[in-house]
């Protein structure tokens, strides 16, 4: 018997799938940027069905917040008013492109089915590890003391990304400075 | 029809299932479009699509490893993000398009 939990999946399932396929296939890029906060919205639910609540709350403020904004103000500087080619050319290359994706899609559909479709399904949690603050400080435990060298080399790459993105903007007038 | 029942209990490999799907339609994105900004956010779907499988795992394992590797994914996300809507800026200052093709003159 379906369960509430289970349909909640399929609905956010299918959200997600078929606001994903509306990114890559909007002509305008406003719409595909609109179709990307929909999707990282559904899948913030989706974390939160998985019982990763914290995670459920960084996804909606960094990526449905923080970085979809970036987008949609990049797209605003840009003003695109005529419309590019959307899609590349070439029918050849696309029907390539195309098989190559779907028979990478079957190959991890069958890898998968072989594999974890005989799992069980999810075990209930304790009622202790359900609460989230309980699973927030486990997080937190692991992230401060197993991953502190990663935590920290991740710290230092986003300064050098700050850096590296304030240097590009920087540059004027294209990389090219001798013929400009 | 307890065969369909047992098919629909959602479980790991349902999950599995959606994160392949999103990865391969970023994945169909990335390959066919030409707009940059656009293929970035392909690129996000991707990474996204993968965080589910993380966090699907660390529930099946009842762990927290996953959620702190999806952790990482974000924050590269982001930086990834920041550094490749730099480099548009720059090539949209230089050739008033963002096309992929334009990408071919970042030479020194």
């Amino acid at each position: 018997m379906l369960t509430s939990t289970d349909f909640l999946f399929y609905v956010l399932a299918f959200i997600s799938v078929f606001f994903g396929a509306a990114v890559v296939i909007a002509r305008n890029p406003i719409y595909s940027a609109m179709s990307l906060v929909i999707t990282m919205i559904s899948v913030a639910f989706l974390f939160g069905a998985l019982d990763a609540w914290f995670l459920a709350g960084v996804q909606l403020i960094v990526y449905a917040g923080a970085v979809t904004v970036l987008f949609v103000m990049v797209l605003m500087l840009f003003d695109l008013k005529h419309e590019m080619k959307t899609f590349s050319k070439g029918l050849l290359g696309n029907g390539v492109k195309l098989i190559a994706s779907g028979v990478t899609l079957g190959m991890l559909l069958v890898y998968i089915w072989s594999t974890y479709a005989t799992e069980p399904t999810f075990k209930p949690l304790p009622p202790a590890a359900t609460s989230s603050i309980k699973a927030t400080k486990d997080l937190a435990t692991s992230l401060f003391t197993d991953y502190i060298f990663a935590f920290e080399a991740i710290g230092a790459l986003l300064l050098i990304i700050a850096v590296g993105a304030v240097t590009l903007s920087r540059i004027t007038g294209g990389t090219h400075h001798a013929d400009s | 029809m307890p065969i369909l029942d047992g098919a629909l209990k959602v479980g790991l490999d349902h999950y599995l299932y959606l994160s392949a799907v999103l990865f391969v339609l970023g994945m169909i994105g990335v390959m066919m479009r030409r707009n940059v900004v656009v293929i970035l956010m392909c690129i996000e779907l991707m990474l996204n699509a993968v965080n589910i499988s993380f966090v699907a795992f660390s529930r099946y394992a009842e762990n927290v490893n996953g959620q702190v590797m999806v952790f990482f994914v974000m924050t590269i996300a982001a930086a990834e993000a920041a550094v490749g809507l730099a480099l548009a800026v720059t090539v949209f200052k230089k050739f008033r398009e963002v096309n992929i093709r334009f990408f071919e003159h970042l030479k020194g």
